[in-house]
């Protein structure tokens, strides 16, 4: 392709090897001014070495690095792009200074880049009022929470307006909302300043934010271009593509079986497996927990939503008898969890976030560990053993160091060592996080199979919503708060009742449109690449309206149509809900 | 060299610093708790030595010889017991360091003029105590017989008491303890304590702070700005050498507060000396930083590499001229040494910049090479 004067960012043939291990190889990339580019892929894909080789503070190890026009081959090229660019590291506000306010970490950054201070007020009064955070100026950052870490760290990082921004895993673990308005305030650069984006995600359901976008798997890259066009080279408009992603695995020889709906063996019978009344934690003046209820039968999948420090694993751990609740009860397996600590634990299996299995034994070894741990009878072990590595498909993997697994197998080998004493219920918190798709079906696979056919209720938390999609029934937990509780069918058809219909706009002028519809009043305008969404409670009259306001702005109107609303629309219109609420 | 930039992060790191709460008990109390703690702690005077007789003569003699061992402020009697056995459980117990035993007929043979010999049991597990045991032991016996022989001479000869001296001593030696008159060992201990603790502290709080900025990500907003890594270096570690320019001034003042220890020099020369050990050893931090990625190795590298040299190759504990050629040579590679002779010569022997320029100068050399080598070490685009 010709050099021309918009491209911000071109990668030709780059490799980056840590020692002998390769972590990207032959990656040809690049990014046009004004764009919103996203690199999309698993742990391990390459994200972070490409997007840290590209901000010029990590050498590679081959083939050809250009930003605006520089070729970025040593410390001292890399030192000429460093001012037109702001970086944001991986790590949810862990590049900010905990004991420094808010202000204070903005000012330090604004001071290393040597704004004006009179720049700096008016930048800093605009990006604090932009991302809600105004109110916040004197506290100090490890007071914030996740989202607002998270939106401290782009005001920081945007605060000398640079030209390119690369973002690295900005929305991990972070709730929908702060999601959201992330989006917003990227939308917003782009509308005012023509910023350039990179930015990468875990997330595929993230997609349709990009304009264009890149696929990574394990160092290289399987696919290139706007979501539309993925979709079609799998083969139409509807398909999501997390869809894609696995089929283009499949073109790779990456094999996998498909996903078979597992007809359910046994009856949901009307007795609760797991059962929180009321729980509530509180950790000095913090309630982590407040007053959550919910029921799980036999053989159903319970799905526990939120961003981190929603209350998640607190509830789990008060369930698990790790932790006390401060008030409230719980029956798991029809102990009472308060009185009954050891005899729940004989009932249950737990697969923790840090679930750390032992790295420097093999498979066979962790198995026979956990087996002794959970005390499984010897004679039964071998036979049990056997079995378990047949349901989890860790077959012909025996032998191996568990450290040296691929992660997707690593949690099937952890879900394995959960289930060796046959528990009843199964909890599991955040079993799959930065896991690739393929091996995340693989994963529900085998706990769907666990539910329907050996009826084993299940307990999981989880940040993916293709997953979410697959649970019987879901929890959305905002600040310690259960505040939506249904099937995920039931929550979409509550929010369309409630919020009206979710439209999706196509335009000539997003950004313009953007700007206009918000100012007549629209409710849930957001930006997804070109495309815009917005709710609307009388569908069938919207788009007379809308194409006369657009046009009057000078914006042509090519498309309008209902969309299903996806699970994260339902949990930001219920977090908002609540929020205006208290 | 953007001074802005600089104050930006000097300003930064302070704040940071100081409302980390125990960051702060780490920059400011670790160091006077170690004087204290080491400097009541770590003492080289040998008193108080527990020893225990056993008496097979219990005659006026004996009991005479003994009384001079139970009399003497460098011993503790604990006891006389009846058979060696006891003797030897109590040494084995580590109970009692030395035991003398006196022979059945001891007094009797000495009136007859007869050699007789007394037995002394050291504990040689500590050589150096056992040593300075053994010398007080002969001196105290030395005695004896000297009062014995002039007890002879009066009584044979006639002779005064003084005539009796000259005659059996001719040489007298006459020892005056120039610097430290009363040999105190404690005084030398808290003002080389001052040595140990700038030689460990301000390279241990450099290393965690920029560690710690490796390890959660935050260097990268050094790394992707345009700031010099020279700008970093001098901004980041600014901050830590005021913090430990103002331990130079506590330590000081609790050394001849709490500790006695006169100061016979001027500040002029030892605020300037001490200001730049500090920086010397800041810069030690620095590089230690360079090399690890974790916290936990960053505390355990500084440890092993500034503390246990400066415990024992600094000549603060065991004289560098006692020191094998190796050891010595080892010695002379950190700046320790250079800086106890300087703390010691400002002390205790009241000398200033004409007596101890030397050392400064190989300290200034010191440290522009240990932090012109962690500027060449930084990178902002590492590899990875």
């Amino acid at each position: 392709m010709e050099t021309d004067a918009t491209t911000v960012i071109r990668l030709r043939g780059f490799e980056k090897r840590y020692r002998r291990q390769v972590a990207v190889r032959g990656v040809d990339l690049e990014v046009r001014s004004g764009e919103i580019y996203g690199l999309i892929g698993p742990d391990g894909a390459g994200k972070s070495s490409l997007m840290k080789a590209v901000a010029g503070v990590l050498a590679h190890d081959g083939g050809r690095v250009e930003v605006f026009g520089i070729t970025v081959d040593s410390e001292a090229a890399a030192e000429r792009i460093k001012g037109r660019i702001g970086f944001m590291p991986q790590g949810l506000g862990l590049n900010l200074y905990p004991e420094l306010s808010v202000e204070e970490n903005i000012d330090f950054f604004a001071r290393l880049r040597e704004v004006p201070a009179a720049e700096l007020a008016r930048r800093k009064a605009k990006l604090l009022a932009m991302t809600r955070l105004a109110p916040f100026r004197d506290r100090p950052m490890k007071h914030l929470s996740g989202g607002m870490k998270q939106k401290l760290g782009l005001v920081c990082t945007l605060i000398h307006e640079p030209e390119l921004v690369i973002l690295d895993e900005p929305t991990t673990g972070v709730d929908p909302v702060s999601r959201r308005d992330f989006w917003a305030i990227l939308a917003e650069m782009l509308r005012e300043r023509g910023i350039t984006t990179l930015v990468s995600t875990a997330y595929l359901d993230e997609a349709d934010r990009f304009h264009r976008l890149s696929l990574l798997y394990e160092g290289t890259v399987l696919a290139t271009g706007e979501p539309d066009q993925l979709r079609a080279h799998a083969g139409g408009d509807d398909t999501d593509l997390e869809q894609v992603f696995v089929s283009l695995l499949r073109d790779q020889g990456v094999a996998e079986e498909v996903t078979a709906s597992v007809p359910s063996t046994t009856t949901p019978g009307n007795e609760a497996a797991i059962e929180a009344r009321e729980l509530t934690r509180d950790f000095g003046h913090f309630r982590a927990v407040d007053r959550v209820s919910f029921r799980v039968r036999r053989g159903e999948i319970f799905g526990l939503l939120g961003a981190n420090g929603a209350g998640k694993t607190t509830v789990i751990k008060m369930l698990t008898g790790i932790l006390p609740p401060t008030s409230g009860s719980g029956q798991v397996a029809g102990a009472d969890m308060g009185h009954a600590g050891h005899r729940i634990k004989r009932r249950i299996g737990y697969m923790s976030q840090a679930f750390s299995l032992y790295r420097d034994l093999s498979v066979m070894e962790n198995l026979r560990l956990f087996a002794g741990i959970y005390g499984v009878p010897r004679r039964q072990r071998k036979a049990r053993l056997r079995q378990l590595i047949d349901t989890t498909g860790l077959a012909g993997n025996e032998r191996r160091l568990a450290g040296d697994l691929p992660m997707g197998i690593r949690q099937r080998l952890a879900l394995a060592c959960a289930l060796v004493h046959r528990p009843r219920v199964l909890f599991l918190d955040e079993p799959t996080s930065g896991v690739d798709p393929l091996g995340r079906r693989r994963f529900w696979n085998i706990l769907l199979r666990m539910a329907r056919e050996e009826g084993v209720a299940i307990l999981i938390t989880t940040h993916y919503m293709s997953e979410a999609e697959q649970c019987d029934l879901l929890a959305l937990m905002h600040a310690g708060r259960i505040i939506a509780d249904a099937s995920p069918t039931e929550l979409k058809a509550r929010l369309e009742r409630d919020a009206g219909k979710l439209l999706e706009l196509d335009c000539d002028r997003p950004l313009v449109a953007l700007e206009t519809l918000e100012a007549a009043g629209y409710r849930g305008v957001s930006l997804f690449g070109r495309k815009l969404h917005l709710l609307s409670r009388r569908p069938e009259r919207a788009r007379e309206k809308i194409e006369i306001l657009l046009r009057s702005k000078g914006v042509r109107l090519l498309a309008l149509r209902p969309r299903p609303p996806t699970l994260e629309d339902v949990f930001i219109y219920r977090i908002l809900e609540q929020e205006a609420a208290s | 060299m953007n001074l802005h930039r600089v104050a930006a992060i000097a300003y930064k790191e302070w704040r940071e610093v100081v409302r980390d709460r125990l960051f702060t008990i780490m920059a400011f109390g670790i160091p006077v708790i170690t004087l204290l703690v080491l400097g009541y702690g770590v003492s080289l005077d040998v008193e108080r030595i527990p020893f225990a007789v056993l008496d097979q003569d219990r005659s006026e003699l004996s009991r005479d010889y003994l009384h001079r061992f139970i009399d003497s402020r460098y011993f503790d009697f604990k006891g006389e017991v009846s058979d060696e056995r006891a003797l030897e459980a109590l040494l084995s117990d580590s109970r009692i360091r030395f035991a003398i035993v006196i022979p059945p007929r001891f007094g009797q043979r000495l009136r007859e003029g007869r050699p007789v010999a007394v037995q002394s049991l050291v504990d040689g597990v500590f050589t150096y105590r056992a040593q300075v045991s053994k010398g007080y032991v002969a001196a105290i016996n030395g005695d004896f017989n000297r009062r014995l022989l002039l007890d002879h001479l009066a009584r044979k000869r006639g002779l005064s008491r003084q005539r009796g001296e000259t005659m059996v001593e001719p040489v007298q030696l006459e020892v005056r303890y120039l610097y430290n008159q009363a040999i105190r060992s404690r005084w030398s201990m808290s003002s080389g304590l001052i040595m140990l603790v700038l030689m460990f502290s301000p390279p241990f709080l450099t290393a965690l702070g920029v560690v710690r900025e490796k390890e959660n990500g935050s260097i990268y907003n050094i790394y992707a700005s345009t700031v010099s890594r020279g700008e970093f270096i001098l901004g980041k570690l600014l901050p830590y050498v005021a913090i430990s320019a103002i331990n130079v001034m506590v330590l000081w003042w609790l050394v001849i507060l709490v500790f006695g220890a006169p100061f016979k020099g001027i500040l002029l020369f030892y605020l300037p000396a001490s200001l730049v050990f500090v920086v010397c050893t800041t810069g030690i931090g620095l590089l230690v930083s360079l090399l690890v990625r974790t916290q936990a190795a960053a505390a355990l590298l500084t440890i092993v590499i500034t503390f246990i040299p400066a415990m024992l190759f600094s000549g603060l504990l065991v004289p560098i001229e006692s020191m094998n050629p190796e050891a010595r040579f080892e010695a002379h590679l950190f700046p320790a040494i250079y800086y106890l002779q300087a703390v010691w010569g400002v002390f205790l022997k009241g000398l200033g910049w004409k007596g101890l320029w030397q050392p400064v100068a190989a300290l200034v050399a010191y440290a522009a090479v240990i932090w012109f080598m962690g500027l060449m070490l930084f990178h902002k685009r590492p590899g990875r």
